[in-house]
C-alpha cells in the first residue's frame, strides 16, 4: 500500500475511534437528560399536562333566601336574562356593540368595560353585556338578532329585594364582586361574571351559609381552551334559606314613623334577644345595587348628610343622656348607697367649686325622692346622688349593662360605644378623673356613648329580671338564658320610675301613654346635646331649637318597654336632631310598642 | 512486484457481478432504518388520530417511504467510482440549487428554503448536505496526511464548506448550516486536521460571538434567549419549549400508551408531526420506549462507522463517515432541542418526521452507504480511475 494511503488510513481509523466515543457521550447525555425529564421530574409534568388538558367551569350555586318571621320574603331570587356577547360569533363585535347599545341603552363606561373584557378573553368565551333585562328588551333583541351576531340571551337568576328600602339594614344587599375587593380574591366562583357577594347586614354576616357550593363541569379542552369532551359534572348546592326574627309589617311600619327624620328604632323581645323591629332611617332600596349603581344614584346617596347608607341602630354611636340616669339609679341601690326613699331637694343647679351644674327645668323641681326624680328627669338629683355613688360604681354598673363592648350581634359593622375610666382620662388628656366629669356621667352626657343596640340591652335586662340578653336578627332556635345579675327589688324601684314618666300626669312622656287591655308602657326619654351650650348662650337663653341648623339641634332619645307588668318587648328610638326625648322620640317608640302588642293580639286570634 | 499485485487485486473488485452485489448489501442496516420509519409511521398515524383524517400523514408518509426505498436501492447498485468522478459537478448543482432559491425560491414561513418544482418541493439545503460530503471525500481521497496538516491545502474545503453556509444562513435557516458546519469540522477531524487547529478556531468562534450575535434575525435571537429562560415567557416564545418538556416529562416510565398522549392529542404541541414529533413518541411510550428507540438509532450510527471503518477506500471512508455524521447531528440536534438543551433550530428528526425531501435525502444517503459497503474492498487510485497512481 502507497505512503499516501497508509499514514492517512490509520489516522482516520484512530479518530473513527474517537468520534464514536464522543457520540455515545453526547447520546448519554441526552439520555440524562430525558431521565430527568420523564423520571426524576416526570410527576411535576404530568400535573403540568393535566393542568393543560382539563378546564373546570363552576355553575354558581342558587343563594339563600332571606325571610321575616312570618315568612314573607326579604330576599330571593328571579330569573333574569342576561345578554353575553361572544367574539368569535361576531364579524365585528365593536360595530354589534354599537348596534346593540342603540337597543338597549349602555353606559360608555360599560362599553369600554365590555370591549376590555373581550380583548382580554378568549374569543370563545361569553362576556357579559348586560344582566337583568327587561322582558321588552329581550324581544327587542331577539326580533334584531341577524343584525347583533354574537349576542346571546343567556338565563340565570339575579338577588332581588321585594321590600326596596325596608330590610336594607336588616337583609343588607349584594352587589358585584369587584377586582378592588381583596377577600377570597382568587376564589373562582366569586370570578365568575356577574357574580355578586353580600356587601351589608345579614347577606354580608351569612356569605358564607347564604352563597351554598358551587358546581363544576370538568371538561378535557385543547390548546385553544375550546372544550373537547364533558369529563365530569357535579351539581351545585344551593346556599341556606335564613328566617329572620323581624316582623317586617313593624319594620315597614318604624320606617313610615320616621318621615324625614333620620335615626333607627329597635324593638326586642327582653327574654329571647330576638329583634322584631331594626330600622335605621332614611333608608335606600336594596336593588340599587344590583347593577352597577349609576353615578347619579350614589351620588345622591353618599351626599345626604341625614347618612342612609349607615346603620345608625348599630354603628351610630349617642350620648345616652337622661336614659343613663337608670343606670345611675341601679347601681345607687345595688351599693345600697341609695334607697327608693332618698330625698333631695332641686334648686335648679348643684354648685361644686367654681362651677355651676344646671338642671334642665332652670327653676328647679323642688323636693323629690328616687322615683320621682326618674319620673321628671331632675338633673340635680344625679348630681347629688352621684357624688355619693361615686364614678367608679356608676362605670362599673355601665359596664355590667353591656355598655362599652359590642352586644355581639349577628351583624357585621357594630360599633362598641365608649364607657371611660380614670386611667383613660389621664392618658387621653392628662388629667385626674374630677367630680366634674361624674357630674356629666351622671345624666349621660360627656365622655360616654352607646349604640341603640347597647341602650335597648340594657333597658331589656332591667325589664326582664336582670339579665343580658343577646340581640339577634337570625331565628335561633336557643336563647342562653343569662343569671340575673341585679336584686328584683331594686330593679322593680327603676321600672316604677319608668311606669312613672309615661303614666303620671305631668312627667316628662306622659304625652305617648297608651293602654291596650291593660297593657302599658314605661319608659324613659333623653334629649343630647350636640354641640356644647356656650355661657354666653346660656346667658342670652336657650335659644328655640327649631330656629337653628338642623344638624346642631339635640338629639331625641327614648328607650322602654312594654307592657309593664309582664314586659315583653324592650325599644329604644333615637331621632337624630329631633329636639326632645319626649317629643319626637317617645311618640315613635310608644306607637311602634302598641302596634307590636295589637300586632300580636291579633296574630293570636287568626291562629 | 508490489505495483502488479496491487492492481490485479483492484482489477478484481472492479468487476462485482449483480450477484455480488446482492450479497453483498448490508441488510441489516437497511432493517435498522426501516424500523425507525416504521416507528414514525406508526406515531404519524397516533398524531393524526386527533384530527378528522387519520391517515392524513401515515399514508403520505409510507407512500414516500416506499419511493425512498426504490431510489435507495438502485443507489446502492451503482458504481461508486462513479459517485467520486461526479461528486464536484454534483457539488457545483447543489450551490447553483442553493443561488437559485435566492432568485426564484418563494418565501415559506418567512424564510427562503424550497425551490417549486411543481410536483414537488425541492429543499437544495438538503441535497447540499449530502454534496458536500461528495465534494469533501473526494478532495481528501487523494490528499496525503503531509497536504492536509498544511493550512494552504484546507482553504478550498474551508469555502467549500463556507459558500453553502453563507447561502444557508441567509435563508435564514440555521438549523441546516449549523449541521453542515459541524458535519465538515467532522470530517476535518476525521482525515487527520491536527486538534490544535480545532483549539483555535474554537476560541476564534468564542472571540466573534458578539459579531454573529449581531448578524442573527430578531427571531432567531428571541428563539436562543427564550431557551437560556424558556420560564420567562411561558404564553410566548418560550411556549414550545415549556410545553415540549411538559410533553415529554408527562410520558414518566411507561409513557400514557399509543394514541393516549394528551399533550398531543389536545394541540399543546406545535409542528408536532414534524420537528416536535420526539414528543408524541415520548409521551405515549414513556422512557422506556425513548430508551429502546434510542438505542435503534445508535446501533445505525455505530454501524455507519463500521462500513467507514471496514471501507477499503478513502472516498468510501470519508463518504460514509460524513454520511453518519450527518444523520446523528439530525438525531442530536433534533432531540436536544426538544428537550430543552438547545435553541429551536427547525432540524427534523431523522426518519420520523413527517416530510418529503428530508426523507428522499436521507435515503439517498443510506443508499451512498449501501453502495459504500457493498464496495468496502474496492480500490481507488489517487485520481479515482485504476492506475492513476
Amino acid at each position: 500500500m502507497s505512503v499516501w494511503k497508509y499514514e492517512k488510513t490509520h489516522t482516520i481509523q484512530k479518530r473513527l475511534m474517537a468520534l464514536s466515543g464522543v457520540f455515545l457521550c453526547v447520546v448519554f447525555v441526552l439520555l440524562a437528560r430525558l431521565f430527568f425529564l420523564q423520571i426524576l421530574q416526570g410527576e411535576k409534568f404530568l400535573l403540568l399536562a393535566e393542568k393543560n388538558r382539563i378546564s373546570l367551569r363552576l355553575t354558581p350555586p342558587e343563594r339563600g333566601r332571606i325571610y321575616d318571621r312570618n315568612g314573607i320574603v326579604l330576599a330571593e331570587n328571579k330569573k333574569t336574562f342576561q345578554a353575553v356577547l361572544v367574539k368569535e360569533e361576531s364579524p365585528d363585535f365593536e360595530k354589534t356593540l354599537d348596534l346593540f347599545a342603540r337597543l338597549v341603552p349602555l353606559s360608555d363606561e360599560e362599553k369600554e368595560r365590555i370591549i376590555k373584557e373581550v380583548k382580554r378573553k378568549r374569543a370563545f368565551m361569553p362576556v357579559r353585556v348586560k344582566d337583568n333585562l327587561t322582558p321588552k328588551e329581550v324581544v327587542l333583541i331577539q326580533l334584531n338578532a341577524p343584525d347583533l351576531q354574537g349576542i346571546q340571551i343567556e338565563e340565570g337568576l339575579i338577588r332581588t329585594y321585594p321590600q326596596h328600602e325596608i330590610e336594607t339594614h336588616t337583609a343588607g344587599y349584594v352587589s358585584l364582586f369587584l377586582d378592588s375587593d381583596t377577600k377570597d380574591k382568587d376564589d373562582p366562583l366569586l370570578n365568575l361574571p356577574g357574580y355578586r357577594i353580600g356587601r351589608s347586614g345579614v347577606e354580608k354576616a351569612k356569605e358564607e351559609v347564604l352563597r351554598g357550593a358551587p358546581g363544576s363541569k370538568k371538561t378535557e379542552v385543547n390548546a385553544a381552551g375550546r372544550s373537547v369532551r364533558l369529563l365530569e359534572k357535579n351539581k351545585s348546592i344551593p346556599g341556606q334559606d335564613l328566617t329572620l326574627t323581624v316582623d317586617n309589617r313593624l319594620q315597614k311600619y318604624a320606617l313610615d314613623l320616621f318621615e324625614d327624620n333620620s335615626g333607627a328604632a329597635i324593638l326586642m323581645d327582653v327574654k329571647t334577644g330576638e329583634l322584631r323591629t331594626l330600622v335605621s332611617a332614611p333608608s335606600f332600596d336594596a336593588n340599587l345595587f344590583l347593577a352597577p349603581i349609576s353615578t347619579k344614584d350614589w351620588n345622591k346617596l353618599s351626599s345626604n348628610k341625614k347618612n342612609p347608607m349607615q346603620n345608625k341602630a348599630l354603628y351610630g354611636t349617642y350620648s345616652p343622656g337622661s336614659i343613663f340616669k337608670l343606670v345611675v339609679s341601679l347601681a345607687g341601690l345595688e351599693n345600697n348607697i341609695i334607697s327608693a326613699n332618698t330625698t333631695i331637694n332641686c334648686d335648679g343647679y348643684t354648685q361644686l367649686g367654681e362651677q355651676r351644674f344646671h338642671c334642665w327645668k332652670r327653676q328647679g323641681h323642688g323636693k323629690l325622692n328616687l322615683i320621682q326624680a326618674l319620673e321628671h328627669s331632675c338633673d340635680v338629683y344625679f348630681y347629688e346622688v352621684s357624688q355619693k355613688i361615686g364614678a367608679e360604681k356608676i362605670l362599673e354598673m355601665a359596664h355590667k349593662l353591656g355598655f362599652g363592648e359590642v352586644t355581639g350581634i349577628d351583624l357585621e359593622n357594630e360599633k362598641s360605644g365608649f364607657v371611660p375610666s380614670f386611667e383613660w382620662k389621664k392618658k387621653r388628656f392628662n388629667d385626674a378623673w374630677r367630680m366634674g366629669d361624674t357630674l356629666n356621667l351622671s345624666i349621660g352626657q360627656g365622655f360616654l356613648t352607646a349604640t341603640p343596640l347597647q341602650i335597648v340591652r340594657a333597658v331589656a335586662a332591667i325589664a326582664n329580671g336582670g339579665y343580658l340578653v343577646q340581640p339577634h336578627v337570625i331565628e335561633k332556635k336557643n336563647y342562653p338564658q343569662g343569671l340575673p345579675l341585679f336584686n328584683p327589688k331594686n330593679l322593680s324601684v327603676v321600672r316604677q320610675g319608668m311606669f312613672d314618666v309615661v303614666n303620671k300626669e305631668g312627667a316628662t312622656a306622659y304625652g305617648s301613654r297608651f293602654n291596650i287591655n291593660g297593657m302599658k308602657m314605661a319608659g324613659k326619654t333623653a334629649t343630647t346635646q350636640v354641640r356644647r351650650i356656650s355661657a354666653e348662650e346660656r346667658k342670652k337663653g336657650l335659644k328655640d331649637q327649631k330656629l337653628i341648623p338642623w344638624e346642631h339641634r339635640d338629639h331625641a332619645l327614648f328607650a322602654g318597654f312594654a307592657p309593664t307588668n309582664n314586659p315583653k318587648y324592650a325599644v329604644v328610638v333615637v331621632v337624630e336632631h329631633g329636639i326632645g326625648g319626649a317629643r319626637s322620640a317617645a311618640p315613635i317608640a310608644s306607637k311602634l310598642l302598641k302596634k307590636a302588642l295589637e300586632l300580636d293580639i291579633e296574630d293570636k286570634e287568626e291562629k | 512486484m508490489g505495483y502488479f499485485k496491487d492492481r490485479n487485486c483492484y482489477m478484481k473488485d472492479y468487476n462485482l457481478s449483480f450477484l455480488d452485489k446482492i450479497r453483498n448489501f448490508n441488510y441489516l442496516y437497511l432493517f435498522l432504518v426501516s424500523l425507525v420509519v416504521f416507528i414514525g409511521i406508526g406515531v404519524l398515524y397516533s398524531v393524526g388520530s386527533s384530527t378528522s383524517s387519520p391517515w392524513q400523514w401515515a399514508s403520505r408518509q409510507s407512500m414516500r417511504f416506499v419511493l425512498s426505498l426504490v431510489i435507495l436501492l438502485l443507489i446502492s447498485l451503482t458504481n461508486l467510482r462513479l459517485w467520486m468522478k461526479y461528486a464536484y459537478w454534483i457539488y457545483g448543482m447543489a450551490l447553483l440549487l442553493l443561488i437559485g432559491v435566492e432568485v426564484l425560491g418563494r418565501v415559506h414561513m418567512g424564510a427562503q428554503r424550497w425551490l417549486n418544482l411543481g410536483f414537488f418541493q425541492l429543499q437544495p439545503s438538503e441535497v447540499m448536505k449530502i454534496a458536500l460530503v461528495l465534494a469533501l471525500a473526494k478532495y481528501f481521497h487523494g490528499a496525503s496526511l503531509e497536504q492536509i496538516r498544511s493550512v494552504k491545502f484546507m482553504i478550498p474545503p474551508v469555502l467549500m464548506m463556507g459558500i453553502p453556509v453563507l447561502l444557508i444562513l441567509k435563508q435564514p435557516d440555521l438549523g441546516t448550516a449549523m449541521m453542515l458546519v459541524f458535519m465538515s469540522f467532522g470530517v476535518f477531524f476525521l482525515v487527520g486536521v491536527q486538534i490544535w487547529k480545532f483549539v483555535v478556531l474554537a476560541l476564534m468562534g468564542i472571540g466573534s460571538f458578539p459579531i454573529i450575535w449581531s448578524l442573527l434575525h430578531e427571531y432567531q435571537k428571541k428563539r436562543v434567549l427564550t431557551f437560556l429562560n424558556p420560564e420567562s415567557d411561558p404564553l410566548g416564545a418560550g411556549y414550545h419549549i415549556s410545553q415540549s418538556k411538559i410533553t415529554l416529562g408527562s410520558g414518566g416510565f411507561w409513557g400514557k400508551g399509543f394514541m393516549q398522549g394528551t399533550q398531543t392529542r389536545l394541540n399543546f404541541i406545535p409542528e408536532k408531526q414534524t420537528d416536535f414529533i420526539f414528543t408524541v413518541f415520548a409521551e405515549e411510550f414513556g422512557f422506556l420506549g425513548s430508551l429502546i428507540l434510542f438505542g435503534i438509532y445508535t446501533l445505525i450510527i455505530g454501524y455507519g462507522f463500521v462500513i467507514s471503518a471496514r471501507c477499503q477506500n478513502f472516498f468510501g471512508k470519508v463518504l460514509a463517515a460524513g454520511l453518519t455524521i450527518n444523520f446523528a447531528l439530525y438525531l442530536f440536534i433534533n432531540s436536544g432541542m426538544v428537550m430543552g438543551l438547545m435553541p429551536v433550530v427547525g432540524v427534523p428528526l431523522p426518519l420520523m418526521s413527517y416530510g418529503g425531501t428530508a426523507m428522499i435525502t436521507l435515503f439517498i444517503s443510506f443508499g451512498l452507504m449501501e453502495c459504500v459497503d457493498i464496495n468496502r474492498e474496492m480500490v481507488i487510485g489517487r485520481l479515482g480511475s485504476i492506475d492513476d497512481e
